[in-house]
């Protein structure tokens, strides 16, 4: 048991117990399936299950803190941060209910060939930052940047927490799927508006998920859509002008191209749905 | 050294490797095979059992994540005497066709209508997400389950 399956107390530890043989072992939905892609199972499994600060939320002032093991069942129940929705919607819907029992916030971040996350473009809609920890001590970073260097990333590494600040706008989280649920979306949209005193867009932040191998910000339909007037806002035609910005993934579920065709779709629905957020909040 | 747990109200040990999936250890150590080796990927709910009350997909779960858990699966929820309610409605509306996806869908409701005792035929169909049939067309599964609240007094069967 000692030996292929370790519980290391503190992060500390865990850090200490990783290495080119061993596998981090959070939620388990992505490691476990390891053997049906074709990957090296004979990896020890270090559990962070043990180390009780990677289980906490907590939400002040400043922003909301979410251990790398809390599950989507968890963040699905958060009802007092209303700015945070879009992250309460991915984690509500995702997946099927026992694997939202299981799979962790830290593992739909750090799994790094799996597209589909929902989580991640929600947190991205934020302005999420991560904690990461190493040999050489603590650091954190925004998740853009964390996802931009995630492939090459030590793998004595640990995410141990994220970050959002508050903020006083409204988000949302959109999922296409071919059938109604229980399974990986074909393209997800996660948004975040802020207006300003004249009912205009003061920031927004769109982030896309599944439609390449990485969640990533939409920054040109962010600078498109910032300053303009939420009234008169086509925001299909915006994001149907921009989607030259990604180079969509084929996959057994949808063609690339599929993934293009739906997003304007999708962005439509987020913004309706943070916008009904807003007024109803005015 | 080997990961203790309870078992259907009985202890248990494992010595065996603790990356094995519970679903595996189940079948093949156990010989409880009322737990289904289907997609072996969380997506069908075929292999559903509890840790601690809570429905999880055993074919995800490694044994060496259990030490000190209880775990239930469907051959600890009723009996060959009494059936669980849901158990009980199934048969009463005939759903089951191969069977396959059955002991999946008996621990996800059961544990579901424990929490939500008057659900919506919506509602039901949520909680299914997770729960897939090949054989049948699922509303003859919810009308079994709407009549578990829809019954003369309106409570559950218990
Ligand atoms: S076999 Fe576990 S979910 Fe399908
Ligand atoms: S009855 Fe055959 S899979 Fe459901």
């Amino acid at each position: 048991m000692e030996q292929r399956f370790k519980y290391p107390p503190s992060v500390e530890d865990a850090v200490s117990a990783l290495g080119d043989s061993a596998v981090l072992f959070a939620g388990g939905t992505w490691v476990m399936r390891a053997p049906l892609r074709d990957e090296d199972c004979e990896k020890t499994f270090i559990s962070l299950a043990k180390i009780p600060e990677l289980h906490l939320v907590s939400v002040n002032d400043a922003g909301v803190k979410i251990g790398a093991l809390v599950t989507h069942h968890a963040l699905a129940a958060i009802s007092d941060v209303p700015e945070m929705t879009a992250l309460v919607q991915a984690a509500g819907r995702s997946a099927n209910p026992a694997i939202r029992r299981m799979a962790t916030v830290g593992g739909n971040i750090c799994a790094k060939d799996f597209a589909a996350a929902d989580l991640v473009p929600a947190l991205l809609a934020l302005g999420a930052e991560v904690e990461v920890q190493s040999f050489e001590g603590a650091a954190s970073l925004t998740l853009e940047d964390y996802l931009q260097t995630r492939s090459t990333r030590p793998s004595t590494e640990i995410l141990t927490s994220i970050h959002i600040p508050r903020h006083s706008g409204r988000s949302a989280h959109a999922r296409g799927l071919l059938r109604q649920a229980g399974e990986y979306p074909v393209a997800n949209v996660s948004v975040y508006l802020e207006p300003d005193q004249n009912g205009a867009i003061n920031a927004a932040r769109i982030a896309v998920g599944s439609v390449e191998s990485t969640p990533k910000r939409w920054h040109a339909l962010e600078a498109a859509v910032s300053g303009q007037p939420f009234g008169r806002l086509s925001i299909s035609d915006l994001a149907q002008s921009l989607t030259q910005e990604f180079t969509p993934r084929d996959g057994v579920d949808a063609p690339a191209t599929y993934r293009l065709r739906i997003l304007p779709r999708l962005v439509a629905q987020a913004f309706a749905d943070a916008m009904g957020q807003l007024e109803r909040s005015a | 050294m080997g990961v203790d747990f309870t078992l259907n109200g009985k202890p248990r040990s494992f010595a065996g490797d603790p990356r094995t999936s519970l679903l595996h250890a189940l079948r093949d150590d156990f010989r409880l095979t009322g737990a289904k080796d289907v997609c072996g990927e969380g997506f069908c709910g075929a292999c559903i059992i509890y840790v601690d009350g809570e429905p999880k997909t055993s074919c995800l779960l490694p044994v060496g994540a259990l030490q000190g858990t209880e775990i239930t699966t469907i051959e600890g929820i009723g009996n060959v005497d009494t059936l669980n309610p849901v158990q009980q409605a199934f048969i009463d509306f005939d759903v089951v066709q191969c069977g396959m996806c059955f002991p999946g869908m008996v621990m996800t409701l059961t544990h579901y209508l424990k929490d939500n005792p008057r659900p919506s035929r919506a509602e039901v169909k949520a909680a299914l997400t997770g729960n897939i049939c090949r054989c049948t067309g699922y509303e003859r599964i919810i009308d079994a389950v709407m009549s578990l609240h829809n019954s003369a007094s309106g409570e559950v069967r218990t």
